[in-house]
C-alpha cells in the first residue's frame, strides 16, 4: 500500500486528494465509494460486484437492515411507513429530550422553574420543548396507527405472531413513556393527571396491602412528592427507554427474520412469500429505500418543527399544588378513553379491565389463526375491530371536559372566561384593551374589539347557564330560554364583568354572577364574585395565538 | 427517486430555515417569556396576598383597609404598611436598615415572609418553618409585594419630623385634637387591630387595654403623665413594656409594637394629637 507521499509524487496533489478521500468515504460507508455513491443518486445501473450490497455486509448500521424488499411493499400502502416513522419518532424524543435533560432537575422545589428558565433563558428552549412534547403526541398517534395497519392487514398471522407480541409491548411502552414525562414540569396538569392515574392504581382488583404497596412505590412515600417525582423522572429517562430500546430491536429482528409481509391479495392463501423475493420484483435498499426514508423522516421533521413553533404550544400551568384542586382534570387524549370508561363502570372493574384487555391485545394472534390474511375473507374479524375502534372513539369523547360532570352553572361560567388554568378570551385581551369599569355581559365597547369579543364570549356562556321566567329576557343579544321544572340552569341571573387596577400593571378581573331564589326573592339562589388577575407581561395574548390554546 | 431526493431535501433546508428565523427572534422571545414568568408570579402573589395577608396589611397594602377573610367585616389592621416608601423604595431601604438586614431587598422581603417576625403577630409562612406556604409561594408573593415599588410612591419627598421630647412642647405645637377624627385614626393607623376599640368594649387582641389608659398610664413611669407615657410610647413602643396585655405581661423589649410611627406620622402629626384626643376623651 502505497503512502500518501507516494501517492502524491506518482498523481500530484490534487489527485492523491481524490484518492485519499474516496477511500476515506469506502471505509465510512462500508463499501461504496464517491463514484458508487453518485452512481446510486443518478440511478445507474450498479458495477459487479455489486457495492451497494457492503454496506449491509460488512458495516453496522446497516446490517440489520434487508439489502432489498419487494417491489409491492415499497409504495405508501401497505405499511404507510408507520413502523419507519415509530422509530424516527423515538430518535427525535431521544434528542430532545437529552436537550432538555440539560437543563431539569427532577425536584419538586426546581422543576417547575426549570419549566420557565428553559422557556425565558435557553435559546430555542421553547422551540425543543414544544418539539418534545408534541413529537410525544404524535409518537403515540404514529405506533397506535401502526399497529392498527397491522392488524388490518392481517400481517400479525403466523409466522409473525410474536412480532406482534412485541410491538404490543412497544404500543404499551410509548404510552408509558409519554405519560411519564407527563409529571416532569411539575405543574398543576402534571400533579392532578398524575393523581388521577396513582388513583387509579390504588382501585385495582386486588388485595388491599397489594394496592396500597403499590401506590407506594408508584408515589414515592406516603403522598406525591420529591420520592414520587425522582421516580417517574428516572422510569421516563431511564428505564422507559431502555426496555423500548430492547423490544424495538427484538421487534425489528423479527420483521427482518419474517420478511415484510406482502399485500394480502398477493399471494396464496397461506403461504407466505416474504422471504422469496424473485430478482425481478427487488428493490434495493440502497438507493431506493434509503432515499424514501429520508425524505420521509425529513417532510415529518418539517412538521413537527413547524407545528412547534406556529401551531402548536406545550402547556404550562401553574405550579403543582396539593391542595388545589382544579375543577377539571383531564387525562391527556390518548388515554381519555380510559376517562370515559369511568362513566360507565365502577373504577375497580374498569382498572382490572384495561390489564385483561392488553393480555387480550398480546396473545390474539396465537387464538385467531384463520389462515386467510385477505380482507373479503376477514369480515368478522375486520368488523370487530372497527367496532372496537369505534368504541375507542366514543370512549375518547366521553372522556372530554365536554362530557365532565358539570359543578354549579355559575361556576361552570366564571371558570370558562377566569380559567385556573391556561387561557380564555378574557385572559386574551391585551393589556392595552383591558379598560378599568364595570361591564355587563354582551356590551359593545367602542372602540374596544378585543373586551367586546370577551363580553360577547361572557354573553354565550352565561345564556347556555341562564334560564328565564319572563320569556323573552335577553341576556346580549341573546334570548334565553324559558325555565322549566327542575332546571339546573340560573334563572334570571345578573352577571358583571369588573376590570380594576391593583398595582402598576396589575388588573383584577372580578366575575359577579348573582341569581335570586324564584320562590323565596329574599335569598340568593347563586352569588359568586370570582376573581382572576392580569399582569400585564403575562403574554396570554401571544398563547392564545396556538390552535391547541383558542381563546 | 430523483423526486424524492429533491423533496427530501427541500423539507430539510426548509427545516432548516425555520430554525434559522426561529433562532433569529429568540433574544426578544426569551425577554417576553422572563416578563411573563415575573407577571404571572405576580397575578399568583395577588391571589395569595388577598387571601392571606390584606386582613392584616389591608386590601391595597396601605394597613388601612382591613377585613375578616372569613366573615367579610371591616377590622383594625394589625400589619404594616407594605405599599410604603420606606420599605419598597431604593436599594437598600429605611426598613432594611433599621432591622440590620445586610443582604438584597428582594431576600429581605422573602426572608420575613417566610420567618415572620418574633415577637408581632406576623407568623411563619414558609413550610420550612411549619408554616403553608411553599417556597414558590413565598417567591410570588415577595414579587407581588416588590410590584409596589412605582416611580409615583418613591419619587415623593421623605417627612421627616423632629418629635419634641416633651408631650406639652408637642402638644404646644398643634391645635387642639379631635376626638371623633382619632377614632377614625385608630382604626386606619392599625392601632384597632392590637388593642381593640376601647370606647366600644371591643377587646384588645394582642396589646394592653387602652380604655382606662388615662388613669393606668400616670402609674406606669414614675415622673410621666398619663399624656406623656402614651405619647413616649406610640413613638419610643420599646422603651416601656406594659405588664397588662391580654395573655399576661406583654414581650419585649423589643415591643411587638411596630416602631415606625415617627415616620408613619411624620406628614401628619395631628394626627397623633387626635388620636390622644379620642384616648383621653377630650
Amino acid at each position: 500500500m502505497a503512502t500518501f507521499i507516494d501517492q502524491v509524487k506518482e498523481m500530484g496533489v490534487k489527485q492523491a486528494v481524490i484518492a485519499k478521500s474516496d477511500e476515506a468515504v469506502e471505509r465510512l460507508t462500508a463499501g461504496m465509494n464517491i463514484g458508487d455513491i453518485r452512481a446510486a443518486l443518478r440511478g445507474d445501473e450498479p458495477r459487479r460486484p455489486n457495492p451497494r450490497l457492503r454496506p449491509h455486509a460488512d458495516g453496522f448500521w446497516l446490517h440489520i437492515r434487508p439489502s432489498f424488499y419487494h417491489n409491492e411493499i415499497t409504495r405508501v400502502y401497505p405499511t404507510f411507513h408507520l413502523g419507519w416513522l415509530s422509530t424516527f419518532m423515538f430518535v427525535w424524543e431521544t434528542i430532545t429530550g437529552i436537550f432538555l435533560m440539560i437543563f431539569y432537575t427532577p425536584s419538586p422545589l426546581i422543576a417547575y422553574s426549570n419549566m420557565w428558565n428553559i422557556l425565558s433563558n435557553v435559546p430555542l428552549g421553547q422551540l425543543m420543548r414544544n418539539m418534545h412534547r408534541l413529537g410525544a403526541e404524535v409518537m403515540v398517534l404514529v405506533v397506535a396507527l401502526h399497529m392498527l395497519r397491522t392488524f388490518v392487514t392481517g400481517s400479525y398471522k403466523k409466522p409473525r405472531q410474536f412480532t406482534w407480541v412485541t410491538g404490543m409491548l412497544l404500543l404499551v411502552l410509548t404510552l408509558l413513556l409519554s405519560f411519564s414525562g407527563y409529571l416532569l414540569p411539575w405543574d398543576q396538569l402534571s400533579y392532578w393527571a398524575l393523581t388521577v392515574f396513582l388513583s387509579g392504581a390504588e382501585s385495582a382488583p386486588a388485595p388491599p396491602i397489594v394496592n396500597q404497596n403499590i401506590l407506594l412505590i408508584l408515589q414515592g412515600g406516603p403522598s406525591l412528592g420529591a420520592g414520587g417525582l425522582l421516580r417517574w423522572y428516572l422510569l421516563h429517562v431511564l428505564l422507559m427507554p431502555l426496555l423500548l430500546g430492547i423490544f424495538f430491536f427484538v421487534h425489528y429482528y423479527k420483521v427482518v427474520l419474517h420478511g415484510f409481509s406482502l399485500p394480502p391479495g398477493r399471494e396464496e392463501i397461506g403461504e407466505d412469500t416474504a422471504k422469496r423475493v424473485p430478482k425481478n420484483e427487488r428493490t434495493y435498499f440502497i438507493p431506493d429505500i434509503l432515499t424514501s426514508e429520508v425524505m420521509w423522516v425529513s417532510l415529518l421533521s418539517l412538521l413537527l418543527v413547524a407545528g412547534s413553533l406556529w401551531f402548536w404550544d406545550a402547556p404550562l400551568e401553574h405550579h403543582a399544588d396539593p391542595v388545589v384542586t382544579p375543577l377539571h382534570v383531564v387525562a391527556p387524549w390518548y388515554l381519555s378513553w380510559s376517562q370515559g370508561w369511568l362513566k360507565l363502570a365502577p373504577k375497580t372493574i374498569v382498572i382490572g379491565f384495561i390489564p385483561a384487555l392488553m393480555v387480550a391485545f398480546i396473545v390474539m394472534p396465537y387464538f385467531e389463526v384463520g389462515k386467510s390474511r385477505r380482507y373479503a375473507d376477514r369480515r368478522v374479524g375486520l368488523s370487530v375491530a372497527m367496532l372496537f375502534i369505534a368504541f375507542m372513539m366514543v370512549s375518547n369523547w366521553m372522556g372530554t371536559p365536554r362530557f365532565r360532570v358539570q359543578s354549579s352553572p355559575d361556576m361552570e361560567v366564571a371558570t370558562k372566561l377566569l380559567p385556573q388554568e391556561g387561557v380564555s378570551p378574557i385572559l386574551g385581551i391585551p393589556p392595552d384593551y383591558l379598560w378599568e369599569g364595570e361591564y355587563l355581559p354582551g356590551q359593545v365597547i367602542d372602540g374596544n374589539p378585543h373586551l367586546t369579543y370577551g363580553l360577547e364570549v361572557f354573553a354565550e356562556e352565561m345564556a347556555k347557564h341562564s334560564c328565564t321566567n319572563y320569556p323573552g329576557t335577553t341576556i346580549g343579544s341573546i334570548t334565553l330560554d324559558n325555565c322549566e321544572e327542575g332546571d339546573h340552569r340560573m334563572p334570571d341571573p345578573y352577571a358583571t364583568l369588573t376590570i380594576t387596577p391593583v398595582q402598576q400593571n396589575l388588573m383584577r378581573i372580578t366575575i359577579g354572577i348573582e341569581a335570586l331564589d324564584p320562590e323565596n326573592t329574599d335569598e340568593y339562589l347563586y352569588s359568586l364574585d370570582w376573581v382572576g388577575y392580569r399582569h400585564a407581561d403575562s403574554n396570554y395574548e401571544e398563547e392564545c395565538t396556538f390552535i391547541n390554546k383558542s381563546c | 427517486m430523483q423526486v424524492k431526493v429533491a423533496i427530501g431535501t427541500i423539507a430539510l433546508m426548509m427545516t432548516m430555515v425555520i430554525f434559522g428565523y426561529s433562532a433569529l427572534r429568540e433574544p426578544a422571545r426569551l425577554e417576553s417569556f422572563t416578563n411573563a414568568e415575573l407577571g404571572r408570579s405576580i397575578e399568583t402573589g395577588a391571589s395569595l396576598f388577598a387571601g392571606n395577608c390584606s386582613n392584616c396589611h389591608g386590601i391595597n397594602g396601605k394597613a388601612e383597609e382591613c377585613y375578616d377573610l372569613a366573615s367579610g367585616e371591616q377590622i383594625g389592621c394589625q400589619g404594616l404598611p407594605l405599599n410604603y416608601q420606606q420599605l419598597l423604595c431604593g436599594d437598600n431601604t429605611e426598613r432594611m436598615v433599621a432591622m440590620n438586614w445586610q443582604g438584597s431587598k428582594e431576600a429581605f422581603i422573602q426572608s420575613t415572609i417566610s420567618s415572620g417576625r418574633p415577637g408581632t403577630v406576623m407568623p411563619t409562612w414558609s413550610e420550612e418553618f411549619g408554616g403553608p406556604m411553599r417556597p414558590d409561594q413565598i417567591r410570588n408573593l415577595a414579587n407581588f409585594v416588590l410590584n409596589w415599588e412605582t416611580d409615583e410612591l418613591c419619587s415623593g419627598p421623605v417627612i421627616t419630623f423632629e418629635w419634641p421630647e416633651t408631650v406639652e412642647d408637642f402638644v404646644a405645637q398643634f391645635p387642639d385634637g379631635d376626638a371623633a377624627n382619632g377614632k377614625a385614626l385608630f382604626v386606619t393607623y392599625g392601632c384597632s387591630g392590637c388593642h381593640g376599640v376601647p370606647d366600644e368594649g371591643v377587646a384588645p387582641a394582642v396589646g394592653p387595654d387602652l380604655s382606662v389608659i388615662a388613669e393606668t398610664g400616670a402609674t406606669r413611669v414614675e415622673g410621666q403623665t398619663a399624656e406623656q407615657y402614651v405619647y413616649h410610647s406610640v413613638l419610643y413602643p420599646s422603651d416601656f413594656i406594659a405588664p397588662d396585655c391580654p395573655t399576661g405581661p406583654c414581650s419585649g423589649p423589643p415591643s411587638a409594637m411596630p416602631a415606625n410611627f415617627p415616620l408613619r406620622m411624620a406628614p401628619n402629626p395631628q394626627d397623633l394629637r387626635d388620636i390622644m384626643a379620642y384616648l383621653f376623651g377630650s
